[in-house]
C-alpha cells in the first residue's frame, strides 16, 4: 500500500479562509430563503395546523407551467365563492397525490379515473364532486412519429403494428396515458413485453409523451385527447412529425374528489356548496371562462361514483388496483 | 512441471498494476452489443441537450425556482447528514466489540447489534423515502429521515470497524491501573478515533448531497424534481440552469472538505485504514459548535417539524396474495438485477484507471475527463438512464451504463485523489529512464494503488447492488422496475417481498465483497 505523506503541506491561510467562507455561504443558502420556500416547496404542513385552509391539488399530468397557471386561478375563484382561504399545493407524482389524499394532507384533488378510484378505496367516504363535460366519455389517442412508417389504423386489431416498436406510456398511474391504452392493447393481443427492448417507456406526462414521440426517441406513444388538442392548437406539435393513428373508445376519466370530513371542518353543507360552485362555473363570466378554457371544458357536470366501476374492474385486471 | 508450462503459468499471473484494468475488459462485449441496442431516434435531442449546456436559461423565474430547489436539496442533505453522524457514532460505539468486551467482558451484544444494523443499511435511501412517504405523507422530514436511517447504519459500521482496529494496549494499561471502563475507553480510543471519523463524516456529506438530489428526482422535494421535470419535457436550457448551480455547489463542497481534511491532517477516503494523527482540535470543536445553530436554522427554513413524526398514518388497507407474489418470476428478476450490478461495477471500476491512463499525456484531456466525471457524480443515474433512452433501447445494459457512469464519477475522483497523494519518485524514475507517460503512470503509481483501489471497488459493487433500484425507470426487467410499479399499484404484499429480497441480496453481497476486500488487502 502506498504510504501517505504524513503531514501534508500546510495550506496558506487565505485559501482556508476562502474555503471557510464558501462553505458557510453554501451551508447558509437554505436558511436564507424561507419566504420562497413556503410557496415553492411541495411539502405540506400537518393537518391540524390547517383547519380552515382548503388545500387543493391535482395529479401532475401536464407541464408544471400549465398547472401553475391554472390552479392558482381556480383557488382564487373557489376562495371568493366559498369564503374560505384556498391554497394550491403542487405534487410531483401521481402516487404521492393518492398517498397525500389518504393522509388527509389534501382536501380536494383533481384525480384521473384510476388514481381517483385508488384514493377512494384508501379513503372510504371520500366524495366525488364533479367532472368536466368531456370526462364522461374521454378518449386516448395513439400517436406515432411519421418517420417510423406507422400508418393510421382502421380498427383496434390494427394495434398489433406496434409490436416491436419503441413505445411509451405517460405516467404509470395515468388512466388515459396507461391504464385504458394497456387494456385496449391487451384486447388487440399486444403485451407489454412485445415492445422493442421488452418493455414500454413511462414518460411521466402527456406533454412529455408528445415531445418524445415527435423527437423520434420513441416511435409511438399514447396521450389523452385534451392535451393532444391543446398541444396541436398551440403549435407545439408538428403535424408533419407526429400523427394520430387510432382513437380509443370513450371511458370515464378525470374528476374532483373531496375529503369526507369537509362539512365538519368548514361547516354544514360545505361539500354541497363546493359542488355547486363547480357546477355553476359559466363561460359567460370572464374569470370563470378562463378557468374552463384552461381545463379544456365547456362546463363541469355531476359525476355519479358508479361511473368508475368499469375503470376499477380494468384496474384490477391490469393489477393497478388490488 | 516442464519449463514451458511453468513459464506460461507465470505469464498468466498479472502484474499488480494491470489488475485494476482487468474489469475494463467488459467494454469488449459491451461495445459489440451497443450497435444492436441503439436506435438513434433521439440523437437530435442528445445534441440539443449538450448544446444547451452552453446557453442555460437565465430567466429569473427559472433561476429563482432552481435556487429555491437547490436550497431545499442542500438543507435536506445537511440535516440528514448531521443526524446520521450523531446516530451513527452512537450505533458505532454500541456495535464495537472492544467497547463491549471492556464494559461487560463479552463481545456478544456487539455482534447482535451489528447484525441488526445491517438491515437498515441494506435498504437504499430511495426505498426508505418512498416507504416513509406512505407513513408520513409528503413533508421534508421524509427526505431527511430517508437519508438519516441508512446513513446512520453505514456510519455505525465504519465507526465500529475503526474502533475495533485500534490498538488496545493503552486501553488495557488504563484498565489495569484501575480506571473504570467508560473513562478508560474515552481516553484510550477517543482521540485515536477522531481523525478517521471526521474524514469519513466529511465524505458522507458529499454522498448526502447526491442522495438528496436523487430523492428529489422521485418527487421528495428539492432541485431533483426540477431536473426530472425539465428533462422529461425536453426543456434542456432550463435543466442546465439548475444543473450548473448544483455542480458549483458540489465542487465547492468537495474542495472545502479537501481543504479541511488536509488542514486537520485527516486521512483521505482511500487510506481510511491508515492511521493518522489529527490536528486542529480546537477548530474541529468550533466547527461542530457553529454547525449546531446552522442546523436549527435550516430545519426551521425547511419546515421540518419533529412533532410530525408522531402523526404516523397506517399503510393503506391491503390484501395479501402471497401465492401470486411467489409466482413472480423471481429467478429472472434476481438474475437481471445481479447482471446489472456486475456490469455496472465492472464498467465503473475498470474505466476509471483506463481513462486516467489514456489521458495521461494530455493535460487538457485530463481536465475534460475530470469535468465529465464531476457531471457523472452529480447527475442522478435515473436521469442518465432517461437520457440514454433517447438513443438506446431499454434494458439491462442501458441501466448498467447509467449506473456505471455515476459510479465512475465517484471512483474516478477517489482514484485521482489517491494517485495525487501517492509518491512520485517511481513514476519520475521510470519517465527519466525513457518510459512513456502512460507506462510510467501505470507501473510507477498504479502498482502501489492497485490492491486498495480494487478493494474499494469491491465495496462500491456492494453499493451498486443497492442502487439498482433507482434505475427501475429504464424498464430493465429487474427488481427495481417491479418495485416502482408495485409502489404505484399500492401492492404492499409485493413491496414487502421485494424489499426482503433486496435486503437478503445486499447482505449476501456485502459479505462477499467483504471477503474479497480482505483477500485483496491481505495479499
Amino acid at each position: 500500500m502506498a504510504p501517505l505523506p504524513l503531514l501534508p503541506p500546510r495550506l496558506p491561510r487565505t485559501g482556508f479562509r476562502l474555503a471557510l467562507l464558501a462553505g458557510l455561504a453554501l451551508a447558509l443558502m437554505p436558511a436564507a430563503l424561507p419566504p420562497q420556500l413556503q410557496q415553492a416547496a411541495p411539502q405540506l404542513a400537518g393537518a391540524q395546523a390547517q383547519q380552515k385552509l382548503l388545500r387543493i391539488s391535482a395529479i401532475p399530468d401536464q407541464k408544471p407551467e400549465t398547472l401553475n397557471r391554472l390552479y392558482p386561478l381556480l383557488a382564487n375563484e373557489l376562495s371568493r365563492s366559498l369564503g374560505v382561504p384556498v391554497k394550491y399545493v403542487p405534487v410531483t407524482d401521481y402516487t404521492a397525490a393518492v398517498s397525500a389524499f389518504r393522509r388527509g394532507d389534501l382536501d380536494l384533488v383533481w384525480f384521473g379515473a384510476l388514481t381517483g378510484v385508488q384514493a377512494r378505496l384508501q379513503k372510504p367516504g371520500a366524495k366525488v364532486i364533479a367532472q368536466r363535460d368531456i370526462d364522461a366519455s374521454f378518449q386516448s389517442f395513439f400517436i406515432a412519429n411519421t418517420a417510423s412508417g406507422i400508418k393510421p389504423i382502421a380498427n383496434q386489431k390494427g394495434l398489433s403494428v406496434l409490436k416491436g416498436k419503441r413505445f411509451t406510456f405517460g405516467s404509470e398511474s395515468s388512466t388515459s396515458g396507461r391504464l385504458m391504452p394497456q387494456y385496449f392493447l391487451g384486447q388487440a393481443g399486444v403485451r407489454l413485453t412485445d415492445f422493442a427492448g421488452g418493455a414500454p417507456g413511462f414518460s411521466s406526462s402527456h406533454d412529455a409523451t408528445i415531445a418524445l414521440v415527435q423527437s423520434g426517441a420513441y416511435q409511438a406513444g399514447v396521450v389523452n385527447e385534451e392535451v393532444w388538442q391543446s398541444s396541436l392548437s398551440s403549435g407545439k406539435t408538428d403535424p408533419k412529425k407526429v400523427i394520430v393513428i387510432w382513437r380509443t373508445p370513450g371511458y370515464a376519466n378525470y374528476h374532483w374528489l373531496a375529503q369526507p370530513n369537509l362539512d365538519q371542518r368548514f361547516g354544514k353543507g360545505f361539500t354541497t356548496r363546493l359542488q355547486s360552485t363547480f357546477l355553476n362555473l359559466r363561460a359567460s363570466n370572464p374569470k370563470q371562462a378562463q378557468i374552463l378554457d384552461l381545463f379544456g371544458a365547456k362546463r363541469f357536470i355531476p359525476a355519479p361514483p358508479r361511473l368508475y366501476d368499469s375503470i376499477e374492474k380494468v384496474g384490477r385486471e391490469i393489477g393497478k388496483i388490488r | 512441471m516442464t519449463a514451458a508450462s511453468a513459464w506460461s503459468w507465470r505469464a498468466l499471473r498479472l502484474a499488480p498494476p494491470l489488475l485494476p484494468l482487468l474489469p475494463a475488459l467488459v467494454w469488449l462485449p459491451v461495445l459489440l452489443l451497443l450497435p444492436g441496442l441503439s436506435h438513434g431516434g433521439g440523437w437530435d435531442l442528445i445534441g440539443q441537450f449538450a448544446g444547451a449546456a452552453f446557453k442555460p436559461s437565465l430567466d429569473p423565474l427559472v433561476l429563482s425556482s432552481a435556487f429555491t430547489g437547490l436550497g431545499v436539496t442542500v438543507g435536506i442533505a445537511l440535516l440528514g447528514w448531521a443526524l446520521s453522524l450523531v446516530l451513527g457514532l452512537v450505533g458505532g460505539v454500541l456495535s464495537s466489540r472492544t467497547v463491549w468486551r471492556t464494559a461487560t467482558g463479552s463481545a456478544l451484544p456487539a455482534e447482535c447489534i451489528r447484525r441488526l444494523l445491517a438491515v437498515p443499511r441494506a435498504v437504499h435511501e430511495l426505498l426508505w423515502g418512498l416507504l416513509l412517504l406512505q407513513l408520513l405523507g409528503l413533508q421534508p422530514v421524509v427526505a431527511v429521515l430517508a437519508i438519516t436511517i441508512p446513513y446512520a447504519a453505514l456510519v455505525a459500521r465504519v465507526v465500529s470497524d475503526l474502533l475495533d482496529a485500534l490498538p488496545t494496549a493503552g486501553l488495557e494499561g488504563l484498565r489495569l491501573a484501575g480506571a473504570p471502563a467508560g473513562p478508560a475507553l474515552l481516553t484510550a480510543l477517543g482521540p485515536a478515533l477522531q481523525p478517521g471519523v471526521i474524514s469519513y463524516g466529511g465524505y458522507r456529506l458529499e454522498c448526502a448531497l447526491r442522495s438528496a438530489t436523487l430523492l428529489g428526482v422521485f418527487g421528495l422535494g428539492g432541485l431533483g424534481t426540477d431536473l426530472r421535470l425539465t428533462l422529461q419535457s425536453l426543456q434542456f436550457r432550463e435543466l442546465w440552469s439548475g444543473l450548473w448551480m448544483l455542480l458549483l455547489v458540489m465542487l465547492v463542497l468537495e474542495a472545502l472538505l479537501r481543504v479541511l481534511r488536509q488542514r486537520w491532517g485527516m486521512p483521505a477516503r482511500f487510506g481510511l485504514s491508515r492511521r493518522s494523527v489529527g490536528r486542529g482540535g480546537r477548530e474541529v470543536v468550533l466547527g461542530a459548535l457553529l454547525l449546531l445553530p446552522l442546523l436549527v436554522l435550516v430545519a426551521v427554513a425547511l419546515g421540518v417539524n419533529p412533532l410530525q413524526l408522531g402523526q404516523l398514518q397506517p399503510l393503506p388497507a391491503w390484501t395479501a396474495d402471497w401465492p401470486a407474489v411467489a409466482a413472480l418470476p423471481w429467478p429472472s428478476l434476481i438474475g437481471s438485477t445481479l447482471a446489472l450490478t456486475l456490469l455496472a461495477a465492472a464498467l465503473a471500476v475498470g474505466s476509471a484507471p483506463l481513462l486516467l491512463l489514456l489521458m495521461a499525456p494530455w493535460p487538457w484531456g485530463r481536465a475534460l475527463m475530470q469535468a465529465i466525471w464531476a457531471l457523472g457524480r452529480l447527475w442522478p443515474p435515473p436521469l442518465t438512464a432517461l437520457l440514454l433512452l433517447f438513443v438506446l433501447q431499454p434494458g439491462v445494459l442501458t441501466a448498467a451504463l447509467a449506473l456505471g457512469f455515476h459510479n465512475l464519477g465517484i471512483l474516478g475522483r477517489l482514484l485521482l485523489e489517491a494517485e495525487e497523494a501517492a509518491p512520485l519518485q517511481a513514476e519520475e524514475a521510470l519517465a527519466a529512464a525513457g518510459a512513456g507517460p502512460r507506462l510510467a503512470l501505470l507501473y510507477g503509481r498504479f502498482s502501489a494503488l492497485a490492491r486498495s483501489y480494487l478493494a474499494y471497488g469491491a465495496y462500491r459493487a456492494d453499493v451498486i447492488l443497492r442502487e439498482t433500484v433507482v434505475v427501475g425507470l429504464v424498464g430493465a426487467a429487474g427488481l427495481g422496475s417491479l418495485l416502482l410499479e408495485a409502489l404505484s399499484s399500492f401492492a404492499i404484499d409485493q413491496l414487502i417481498a421485494l424489499v426482503a429480497v433486496y435486503v437478503v441480496l445486499t447482505l449476501m453481497g456485502e459479505d462477499l465483497s467483504d471477503r474479497l476486500r480482505r483477500r485483496l488487502l491481505a495479499a
